[in-house]
């Protein structure tokens, strides 16, 4: 033993300086990088650097303003011809590959099919639909019905022309009871005359939808609503050529989607490796031209690899960037960091009642629960300081929600309404104005009633910085008196929290408030996480001032959109008054680009398509 | 409340394990480190960072440490902050000792506890045979297929909510096979020897015999298979945590610690949140072995004399 | 022989039907399913709950379990939801994806380990040995998960050697010379990491091993007769001491797949090891509990063919 002693010290001893080697290796790269600066880079970088340089703090003390970010690249020199591009597809799970509009689940299914199959009707920046897609359209106000008229040049990849019976098709298949998606159910289907027949097989195809020529159809409604026009028309197509033989059952699982995908998009499939990447090559007959790149190579890769692959040029476009990995990485020479306002919050919920399945309706008894006194909710409202989290958590790239319609939607965002903000002594004020005193000397608040108030916080694990941002929002409620305590001591995973939070209608009575994020659709409708029969409307809240704003809002009047913003102006008003929830974070998302990407912009009808992105040097620009 | 609980449980553990050795057994290995300087100064540091962490973390105010502090994010190093803060601003030292306690005690816990499960089962099977041992062996063939970690995995999933004790239930059940298994075909040998035939026909209680004669002849067996069980139990808990499926953040592990390497920036700008962790495993890891080696030794030579 | 090999197969149904039996009952307490991931407003909870209903997940578990098993008994362990495809198809995929990171581990452990041992057993207590035993000293006691961790950053990040994730390279004709080599440059890293951690076990039993037979009689015997120290070393004592490291191949292959779990991971390389993580996340149950019965099977195999192994290496093991 003794004389191989020698031998395990010699070792203990390699690896401990490796270890020390390997922790200042990487430290010293994060001190090189500011010195770094002035080197090479187009002009527009410097100019952003130096901008950053001036105030030379600490990396992690930034405070960045999404607003400082532009949404389309700077370079804009001409692309040259052909080319091709890498594009990272950012997901810490592989995709799933149901690459069909109609069938995918998953996000990165999405990112992918994004490149080969687009929506028929394009959409503007306030997510409603305009007249420069690959289909119009006219709504009939009179007779409830959208007549759709497809553009002559749109075909398949397949060179097959694109006819309105494929469009149709879409609908006969999301609403065949065989469908294996979960598509079916919003207003876009269930308002269309006739639909219940077409599901229970009276018909084979859907009365309300008539279909006039080789390009054009009408669908008559039971009603219009200012939905339909804002992401409420199913706007995906199935090629009907392909999928027509294909029992609807089986659709998901065909060649036709996995192997073999096929849309009208700028981009065909090449080749496919199952979960890891696609290789796209460029669709010549493209309806609104032949693509400036002749290809494009998505591919999976960890959140955990993305700064890397960005330097090493190995990715030129990601389809998102982690954003607490932004400032140690904002000097990243070779790309450019374009940003914008995320569609989503971050918020607290105070279950307000529980589910009624048989109604299938919320059951609001605020009597009966801990947290239906409005005062407390809006005191612990006051009792947290949402902008610091933003700027210590996120560096400012995360910051205070104010209502329930996020700044992602500018038309109907009511800036101009007061909010609770930090405000501690407000908070302990309205607590004791409304009774909640601490009688018992613990150091905590009872209720009016002289009974203990212990309040239960449900909260999500994952992402970085959730058990922190739990804790903090914990410590805030207990420093003004309220004894708030995470649920079973500990964050839940996912799938358990919504579970308890109320997926599925069996609500936890154990679970008094909880942190949650929605990500918003195009529609600015909130009322499928807000309506008194939503299953999303987990605080279970419910008066007849919100249904009646959230009926006006996508009543027939809404067409008109200044009378929609009044509407929706008032209902975000209201609920700060209601305080069902309120919400603690907007977001913004980053979008890093090589700098050689050149007509490339993220921001929603922004009138840049994918087919005219291209590079202006074959080689990705890497960084020194 | 739990940590009083495991402690209790752990002294109780201890004790029953005490009573178990011969003295000589004892002696022996007593003496073997203390000629094995390495096995010495590793069981001296085990011994002390026992105590240490298991002695601070009672002095230590474990709401401070898990206390979020918004101004104090990734903090390196300082005066202040010995090892630095984490992404919550929270003291990585204070991290490390709570930490350190939890996978010490975890490891403790579970090999104990799957000791004990083990040492019965397998000197049931092993002294009864027959019937006996042909069905407690085919349960034990079950448990062998079972993938554990995977098994562990799942488990973990559906109970909602664990402390140091439970999870170290849910690991004891699907960890206690191995060492089951050795003690078994030992003791089938050992009821083959001519005293226990002897005491058998003298009219011995079958519990006085397993008591006192089998299992003190295999005592130094047990040690050196639950010293060694130790370091790899410490690694299971350490690799669980380090995939998520071991403790939250409020409960920090060594397996926690390391985990946050999984985010690049940490890997590679703040090492003091994960290397400190990384090191100790290591040198805990070699501690228990160097003790193990040389428990093992002494056992070997006792068992060449007899 | 082949009766032998016949009945263990047999002993191990009832094993496979029980650990099934457990899985799923397992996977039925764990909160929430595939589809509560759908929390999206523009999805409706009608839509979702019809879907549950239709894939049967609100039925008790012995309807689902005993609807799997018909399954089972036809070849089909059901759809993925999450994949919407056979798991049969899923998995295979996977698995072709962990048996080659399981063989080039496995190379390595034995190209590598092989040497090492009979490098340090021949020359013990020379400093070359020491050497060893100092690595395998460490090895031993170093977790694979932070091994696998370092290795990625200074190889795969730091000094950019190899890929940081993924299988192959996008775009390659699958069979081609080039999307071979991009298989094996993908593999190295994650398949050398398991094997320099997982040969420490092969290395100490081969020196340990050699150790021990340098001083039987035997070979005292063969060198009192003259033999040169060469022949001595290669026609006795390593093939008494290497062959039986060929029977721990099958217990080899059991810890490799526990290992891959920890690797896949961090390498983002998609075989089953990841597959099980992701399934237990998204509750991909019909994933998870087919993944979870084909590990219990390998584990089996893998024992029989150790057993099976060793009694053609080393007849005075006879199985019974």
């Amino acid at each position: 033993m003794s004389k191989s002693l020698m031998g395990k010290y010699l070792f203990v001893l390699m690896l401990a300086l490796f270890l020390v080697l390997a922790a200042c290796g990487g430290d010293d790269e994060g001190a090189e990088d500011p010195s770094d600066d002035g080197s090479e880079g187009t002009e527009e970088t410097e100019e952003q650097k130096e901008e950053e340089e001036e105030e030379a703090v600490d990396p992690e003390d930034q405070i960045y303003d999404i607003d400082d970010f532009s949404t389309a690249v700077s370079n804009d020199g001409d692309p040259i011809d052909g080319g091709s591009l890498n594009y990272g597809l950012v997901s810490d799970t592989v995709f799933e590959g149901t690459l069909n509009f109609n069938f995918y689940g998953g996000t990165p299914d999405f990112e992918i099919l994004q490149w080969i199959d687009e929506a028929l009707l394009s959409m503007d920046e306030n997510y409603t639909y305009t007249q420069d897609g690959a289909a119009t359209f006219e709504a009939d106000q009179e007779n409830n019905s959208i007549t759709f008229t497809i553009r002559d040049d749109v075909q398949w990849h397949d060179g097959e022309e694109l006819t309105a019976e494929d469009w149709v098709f879409s609908y006969e298949v999301i609403a065949d009871p065989e469908y294996t998606g979960v598509r079916y159910g919003t207003a876009g289907f269930t308002l269309i005359e006739g639909i219940e027949q077409y599901r229970e097989g009276e018909t084979d195809s859907i009365p309300g939808i008539e279909i006039h020529d080789e390009k054009s159809f009408t669908i008559n409604y039971e009603r219009l609503t200012p939905s339909l026009l804002t992401g409420g028309v199913w706007t995906y197509a199935l090629p009907k050529h392909i999928f027509g033989d294909i029992p609807v059952a089986e659709m998901e699982e065909s060649d036709a989607v996995r192997q073999e995908p096929i849309g009208i998009g700028p981009f065909m499939v090449d080749s496919i490796v199952p979960g890891e990447s696609v290789s796209l090559v460029k669709n010549e007959n493209y309806w609104r031209g032949e693509p400036n790149l002749d290809e494009v190579t998505v591919r999976v890769i960890n959140p955990s690899v993305v700064v890397q692959e960005l330097e090493t040029g190995g990715v030129d476009l990601v389809s998102s960037f982690p954003v607490d990995q932004y400032p140690e990485n904002s000097q990243m020479e070779n790309v450019e960091f374009l940003g914008q306002i995320d569609m989503a919050y971050t918020y607290i919920g105070f279950k307000l009642g529980d589910w009624d399945e048989e109604a299938s309706k919320v059951n609001y008894m605020p009597d009966e629960m801990k947290m239906g006194d409005v005062e407390l909710r809006r005191a612990m409202w006051y009792a947290v300081d949402n902008d610091t989290v933003g700027e210590r958590f996120y560096n400012g790239l995360r910051w205070a929600g104010t209502t329930l319609i996020a700044p992602s939607h500018p038309d109907y965002h009511d800036d101009s309404i007061e909010v609770p903000t930090f405000e501690p002594e407000e908070a302990e004020r309205i607590l004791d104005e409304a009774g909640y005193e601490d009688v018992t000397g613990d150091g905590f608040r009872e209720t009016p009633d002289g009974e203990e108030l212990v309040i239960n916080f449900a909260s999500m694990s994952g992402g970085d910085v959730a058990e922190p941002i739990a804790n903090y929002y914990v410590q805030s409620w207990q420093n003004v008196g309220l004894n708030v305590q995470l649920l079973d001591g500990r964050l839940h995973e996912f799938n358990s929290f919504y579970d308890r939070v109320g997926n599925g209608g069996n609500d936890d009575p154990d679970v008094d408030i909880y942190m949650g994020a929605w990500s918003v659709g195009s529609d600015v409708d909130p009322s499928g996480l807000y309506g008194s029969n939503a299953m999303f409307n987990f605080p279970r809240y419910e008066s007849e001032e919100n249904d009646r704003l959230l009926e006006e809002g996508i009543s027939e009047e809404a067409f008109d959109v200044e009378y929609r913003q009044e509407v929706y102006s008032e209902w975000q008003e209201f609920m700060v008054e209601e305080i069902p929830v309120f919400p603690t974070l907007y977001r913004s998302e980053l979008r890093p680009a090589n700098l050689r990407v050149t007509n490339y912009n993220i921001e929603q009808g922004s009138g840049v398509y994918l087919h005219e992105l291209g590079v202006t040097q074959e080689e990705p620009v890497v960084a020194e | 409340m739990s940590n009083k609980q495991t402690e209790q449980e752990l002294e109780h553990k201890v004790d029953e394990v005490e009573v178990e050795k011969s003295p000589s057994g004892l002696t022996i290995f007593w003496k073997e480190i203390l000629k094995d300087k390495l096995a010495f100064i590793s069981l001296m540091f085990l011994v002390l960072t026992s105590l240490g962490v298991f002695g601070i973390s009672l002095i230590l105010d474990q709401e401070e440490i898990i206390r979020v502090d918004l101004f104090a994010l990734h903090e390196p190093p300082s005066i202040e902050f010995w090892l630095g803060t984490d992404y919550g601003g929270r003291d990585i030292f204070g991290q490390l000792i709570i930490g350190t306690r939890n996978s010490l005690a975890i490891g403790f816990l579970v090999t104990l506890l799957s000791g004990f499960i083990g040492i019965v089962f397998g000197v049931v099977s092993g002294y009864f045979g027959g019937h006996v041992d042909n069905v407690m062996m085919r349960i034990l063939d079950f448990f062998m297929v079972l993938p554990n970690i995977m098994i562990i995995i799942v488990f973990v999933t559906i109970v909602p909510s664990y402390n140091v004790w439970s999870f170290s239930l849910v690991m004891t059940a699907f960890l206690w096979m191995g060492i089951a298994r050795l003690i078994r075909s030992r003791a089938l040998q050992e009821k083959e020897l001519d005293y226990v035939q002897a005491s058998r026909t003298l009219g011995s209680s079958h519990m006085k015999i397993i008591f006192t004669q089998v299992l003190p002849n295999i005592t130094s067996l047990i040690v050196v298979t639950m010293t060694l069980n130790l370091a790899a139990n410490i690694g299971i808990e350490s690799g669980l945590s380090f995939l998520g499926f071991g403790f939250p953040e409020s409960t920090p592990s060594l397996g926690t610690l390391l985990s946050y390497a999984t985010n690049p920036t940490t890997l590679e700008h703040r090492w003091w949140i994960w290397v400190p962790a990384a090191v100790l495993i290591l040198i805990l890891m070699l501690a228990v072995r160097n003790v193990g080696e040389a428990l093992k030794r002494a056992a070997d030579a006792r068992q060449r004399r007899a | 022989m082949w009766k032998f090999i016949v009945r263990r197969l047999i002993i191990t149904m009832p094993q496979l039907i029980l650990l099934s039996l457990i899985v799923f009952i397992l996977a039925s307490m764990m909160p929430g399913d595939a589809l509560t991931g759908q929390i999206d407003p523009n999805i409706s909870s009608e839509a979702i709950e019809e879907q549950r209903e239709k894939l049967g997940w609100n039925n008790p578990w012995y309807v689902q379990y005993s609807d799997w098993v018909v399954g089972v008994a036809q070849g089909d362990f059901g759809q993925s939801y999450r994949f919407k495809m056979p798991v049969t198809d899923l998995i295979w995929d996977r698995m072709i994806n962990t048996f080659w990171l399981s063989l080039i581990s496995v190379f390595f452990i034995y190209a590598l380990g092989i040497p090492m041992g009979i490098i340090s057993g021949r020359w013990n207590d020379k400093l070359v040995d020491q050497i060893i035993t100092g690595y395998t000293y460490l090895g031993f006691a170093t977790p694979i998960f932070i091994f696998a961790l370092v290795t990625l950053w200074v190889f795969g990040f730091h000094l950019g050697w190899f890929p940081t994730g993924g299988s192959v390279a996008p775009g390659l004709e699958s069979g081609s010379m080039e999307y071979i080599l991009s298989k094996i440059h993908h593999l190295l890293l994650p398949g050398l990491s398991i094997a320099l951690i997982g040969l420490v076990g092969t290395v100490q039993y081969l020196r340990s091993e050699i150790v021990d037979t340098k001083q039987k009689d035997f070979i005292i015997t063969a060198r009192a007769k003259g033999a040169p120290e060469q022949r001595v070393y290669n026609r006795h004592i390593f093939r008494n001491s290497v062959l039986p490291i060929a029977a721990f191949f099958g217990y080899e292959i059991t810890m490799l797949i526990s290992g891959s779990i920890f690797v896949e991971q961090i390498y983002s390389y998609p075989g089953m090891g990841a597959l099980f993580l992701e399934s237990i996340v998204l509750r991909d149950y019909s994933v998870v509990t087919a993944l979870v019965l084909l590990f219990g099977l390998a584990a089996i195999l893998g024992a029989l063919l150790s057993d099976i192994i060793l009694s053609i290496v080393d007849p005075r093991i006879r199985i019974k």
